[in-house]
């Protein structure tokens, strides 16, 4: 009987997973012309359906979004005004790079990843690897690490939940293989598999077996705490691949170990083992419990060949179950099927008894295959839902099979450049804020236009986002300056430092459909009364607004400025209107300007993305 | 009619977006004359809301043990130190600590047959307060959101679901896919106004603000962010009406009188159920209390001593605060946690998860005190008598409330869900 060598294979593997990654980048295709044929199919599309495009937006507008998508906040009012000054055609394109290059693009995204991941986290301990987790994603993205490689990694890493971030997924989800499979399909794939966990997809083709060969590639994932003297430190991913003796928990392979275990632990030098010589072995609880199973000849003795041969029987208690099981609906108290390891996508069944690591390495490999179209195609739709404010399909982690995309041909111009790239993550950046699609100005929908993409959308900013833009347009370093005790605003149990606390407050799931967050009283709440606010835009103190107005005598120049700070544009001459009167009315000016500044970080612009 | 908003909803594969489809529908009915979606839902609302019915769930973090609550096993090794003590009902005992409780009894009905498979704290909380296990899809929304959207007031100044105690979404599901309208509004600490609900300017100025940002906003409504400020105008006047409203006061419970208080308890639990009391009173649909930590791996004896005697004097004087001012007729009040505690003690005087067997309280609107449904076996291991499960627990909320266990929500990827699946109500609790 052949054994499979795990050490052997994980490093083919391993070695596989590099080349192609290599290999491909040598050709990276160029994004202005990717960036033309999206146009050109959503521009056929348009026109077909006879909606005509909103015109290009203007400087300012562009420069914010951008500046948003990218760097996660507002620009400064130099930004904008150097920006709008400047008459170089290759603008645009210019700050993008400059943008990509910033240390706030990579933690934008690593923010962006950490909601994606979290906000459905099962595991509500799962807070513990954030900040690891934020701080590898940052990582990554500063590094342009490929998207496949970042998956392989989230996929099959192990390790304490405070040292590595990796991590994150696994723990996340505690470990739990359905609710692994379910998260790994709908972030990786777009493929919304979890319906399956019970009967068949409702929609699409997917079988109830087929999310269960998904989850039978994570069965032996498991979740512990790391104790140290004798208490609870932390919590560590690990394989678990045999349950041995007091192996408890590790890796352990009967057929690799079975002759230095008899070597180690005979006697008598028959080259066999009683059941008085497993005592004090690493077989000594299995002997115990099971010394008949591996004594097939019945001579009260077990050979290498015997030890080799023993199949573990499937454990039915969870814990040391090392097989998934698919539950049997008719009757919940039985074990259920054992079900093994196969990728949904492919045909190709992956070999079973796979070790822990060799079963996610597998699954990394099936799933980042530039053959599996799905894994580039979610990118590339939770990309462009998330900078163009609507996707190709939605929810963007919903995509299919039996699903129509809007402006299909657009998505796979998309999709293959992105492969093509070798998955690389800044180039996809790049390319869709090229496309006319995402330079688009904002309009009132035109009436019966069903159809995407014709204008801007504007849509909620991220917690993070709103965080930075505050915090910028208010000229402070964090929510909590200068604001002494009695605001319990930033209370909350449990979370520390006034960004995690304000995400807390305003983050919401960023898979959601973007037209159906829209915020929450609590958080009007906190822009209209908490302390911190009302406190930062005093006038009488040296807070920014209070250094403007001094700065700015003419009220005309005063409230272009108070514009440009807070929502990174001029004012309208309708607005500057309102505004001027609205000072003119009140008596005292600074309290006018309070008022005004409160109205502009209160405004659905501010934590909107235009 | 309940559903037959939902169904219309059902038939597009893509609307599961309540603002494309408040679109849709509210465009052609407002065109044909007829009721938008939100008008349906609030005749509904109000229509169900003149019964007036609210919930107070005493929400018991960590998990409670039965045996030192209210299912007290003296003389067995499982039973432990723990004595029973009579009540005011004959032949119903309880712990010894629960001596306010006890003069009550005749308000409670008690079950001793909560029976579940759910063993892990995260996954079981979720599970009681929304029915369904977790699942990463899927945000399903806990049982007072769907209470609230069925029977709750939507002119209402309050909010229809507060959270008091544990932190913001602590460790409750919120509203999930239901939306802003019915996620719980937190407070952190009982007795003073929520966070931010204090005006910090005059309130002509405040007004004046508002009606700046109103003009300022409609700018940005006329350049294609119409939807969107329409929302934050809808959510901003909620925020305005509880800064405003006079019926703010139900959260400052100053003005209760000292004696009361001293009933409830000093305590933050103490102050949450009473301020429990005065929201039910202004007309808040649901309110859950939490206290904890329950979790009694260690020490367990010491440790539900001191739980109880928070718990005990609050959830007595809220029944017989609500009962005196005749709002038990129309309020359940329901004390549960996630599961119960092993019939063994361990190595460290301790008792571990144990979700076999379990115990639930629930007074008021409809259920009938002064009995106990169901029982355990002779040391606790098991349900001797009537097995009670979530599902069932939730169908028996739901039946004191008016509410149809049946409605159907859509899920956001398209799922029909009904707020209750599976199960059947305990009849005995409204014998």
């Amino acid at each position: 009987m052949t054994r499979f060598r795990p050490a052997v294979r994980l490093l083919t593997l391993t070695i596989l997973a590099a080349a192609t990654t290599v290999g491909v980048k040598a050709a990276e295709p160029d994004s202005a012309e990717v960036a033309a044929k999206v146009d050109r199919a959503i521009h056929e599309g348009l026109l077909e359906a006879g909606v005509g495009v909103a015109p290009p937006t203007n400087d300012e507008d562009f420069l914010r979004r951008v500046a948003l998508d990218l760097a996660g906040r507002i620009p400064t009012p130099d930004q904008v005004l150097a920006f709008t000054a400047s008459d170089d055609p290759a603008k645009r394109v210019k700050v993008v790079e400059r943008l990509l290059d910033s240390d706030e693009y990579a933690r934008n995204w690593s923010r962006y990843w950490r909601d994606v991941i979290f906000s459905r986290a099962t595991n509500q301990r799962a807070r513990l690897v954030q900040p690891r987790f934020e701080q590898w994603m940052t990582e990554q993205l500063r590094e342009n690490t490929s998207w496949d490689l970042v998956a392989t990694e989230l996929l099959t890493a192990n390790g304490d939940v405070r040292e590595n971030g990796r991590v994150a997924l696994m723990y996340a989800h505690d470990g739990d293989a359905s609710e692994i499979a379910a998260e790994t399909s709908r972030i990786f794939l777009g493929i919304q598999l979890s319906c399956a966990n019970c009967h068949d997809h409702p929609y699409d083709p997917w079988k109830r077996e087929q999310f269960h060969q998904l989850a039978a590639y994570f069965p032996r994932v498991r979740v512990r705490p790391v104790v140290e003297d004798g208490r609870p430190r932390s919590f560590e991913v690990i394989s678990f691949d045999r349950a041995v003796g007091g192996n408890r928990g590790r890796s352990f392979d009967f057929a690799q170990a079975a002759p230095l275990l008899v070597r180690r632990y005979d006697k008598n030098g028959d080259r066999k083992l009683s059941q008085d010589e497993m005592q004090g072995s690493p077989l000594q609880r299995l002997a115990d419990r099971l010394f008949d199973r591996l004594d097939t000849d019945g001579d009260e003795l077990v050979s290498v060949e015997e030890l080799q041969a023993y199949e573990p029987p499937v454990n039915i208690a969870e814990r040391t179950r090392t097989e998934h099981l698919m539950p049997n609906l008719e009757n919940p108290a039985q074990p259920g099927t054992r079900i093994d390891p196969a990728f949904f996508v492919s045909t190709e069944a992956a070999a079973r008894e796979l070790s822990d690591a060799d079963r996610r390495l597998v699954l990394a490999q099936q799933i980042t295959e530039p053959e599996n179209v799905w894994f580039a195609r979610a990118y590339v739709n939770r990309m462009w839902a998330e900078l163009v404010g609507e996707g190709f399909y939605a929810p963007v982690d919903d995509m299919g099979p039996n699903r129509s995309a809007s402006f299909p041909a657009a998505l796979d111009a998309l999709s293959d450049g992105f492969t093509d790239s070798g998955y690389d993550v800044k180039w996809l950046f790049r390319t869709i804020t090229r496309t006319e699609a995402y330079q688009r100005s904002l309009r009132t929908p035109e009436p019966g236009q069903t159809l995407p993409f014709a204008s801007a959308v504007p849509s909620r900013l991220r917690a993070d986002q709103v965080y930075d833009s505050l915090v910028q347009a208010l000229g402070v370093q964090e929510l909590t300056a200068g604001r002494p005790g009695g605001d319990r605003m930033m209370a909350y149990r449990g979370v520390a430092g006034p960004r995690a606390q304000f995400t807390q407050l305003f983050g919401f799931d960023p898979s959601a459909d973007k037209s159906d967050v829209i915020g929450d009283v609590p958080q009007a709440l906190f822009l209209m009364n908490s302390d911190f606010v009302n406190r930062a835009i005093r006038t009488n103190a040296p807070t920014r607004l209070g250094t403007l107005l001094y700065q700015y005598q003419d009220n005309a120049k005063a409230v272009e400025q108070l514009y440009l700070i807070t929502l990174a544009r001029k004012p309208t001459e309708k607005e500057l209107r309102i505004c001027l009167d609205h000072v003119e009315s009140r008596e005292h000016r600074g309290e006018a300007y309070e008022d005004l500044m409160w109205s502009l970080l209160n405004s659905t612009e501010f934590v909107s993305r235009r | 009619m309940t559903t037959s908003v939902h169904e219309d909803v059902t038939l597009s594969r893509r609307g599961h977006s309540r603002r494309r489809f408040l679109h849709h529908v509210g465009a052609a009915s407002l065109a044909a004359g007829t009721l938008s979606f939100r008008d349906v839902l609030s005749l509904q609302a109000a229509e169900l809301r003149k019964r007036g019915k609210s919930m107070i769930l005493l929400w018991m973090q960590g998990a409670p043990s039965q045996f030192e609550t209210f299912d007290p096993k003296p003389g067995t090794p499982e039973g432990g130190e723990t004595r029973a003590i009579k009540t005011n009902v004959p032949g119903i005992e309880i712990a010894h600590d629960w001596t306010e409780t006890a003069k009550v009894m005749d308000h409670v009905s008690l079950i001793r047959s909560m029976t579940n498979k759910e063993g892990n704290h995260q996954r079981a909380s979720y599970q009681l307060h929304t029915g369904y296990v977790p699942s990463g899809s899927v945000k399903h929304p806990s049982l007072q959101a769907n209470v609230a959207q069925q029977i709750a007031d939507p002119t209402s100044d309050l909010p229809s679901v507060v959270s008091v105690g544990g932190g913001r979404r602590g460790g409750s599901a919120g509203a999930g896919f239901l939306g802003v309208d019915y996620e719980p509004f937190t407070v952190d600490q009982p007795g003073r106004l929520p966070a931010n609900v204090k005006n910090p300017v005059r309130t002509d100025r405040f007004s004046g603000r508002r009606d700046l940002l109103g003009k300022l906003e409609s700018e940005y409504a006329t350049r294609g962010a119409a939807d969107l400020v329409a929302d934050s105008k809808k959510i901003y006047g909620k925020a305005a009406d509880l800064v405003l409203s006079p019926e703010v006061k139900a959260f400052d419970i100053s003005s209760e009188s000292d004696n009361l208080q001293e009933r409830y308890g000093d305590t933050d639990f103490g102050r949450g159920c009473l301020l429990a009391r005065r929201l039910v009173e202004t007309g808040v649909t649901c309110v859950e209390v939490r206290h904890g930590n329950w979790d009694t791996h260690f020490d367990n004896f010491e440790r539900t001593a001191e739980l109880n005697g928070v718990v005990d004097p609050a959830m007595a004087t809220l029944v017989t605060d609500l009962s005196d001012r005749g709002l038990l007729d129309d309020t359940l009040v329901v004390w549960i946690g996630e599961f119960g505690r092993t019939p063994r003690i361990n190595g460290r005087g301790g008792r571990d998860h144990f979700p076999r067997c379990f115990n639930a309280a629930l007074a008021g609107c409809g259920v009938k005190g002064g009995q106990v449904v169901g029982s355990s076996t002779k040391n606790g291991s098991d349900v001797a008598d009537r097995p009670v499960t979530v599902p069932d627990l939730f169908h028996s909320i739901c039946h004191a409330l008016d509410v149809d266990v049946n409605h159907e929500n859509m899920s956001p990827l398209g799922r029909p869900m009904k707020i209750v699946e599976g199960g059947s109500v305990v009849e005995e609790l409204f014998a």
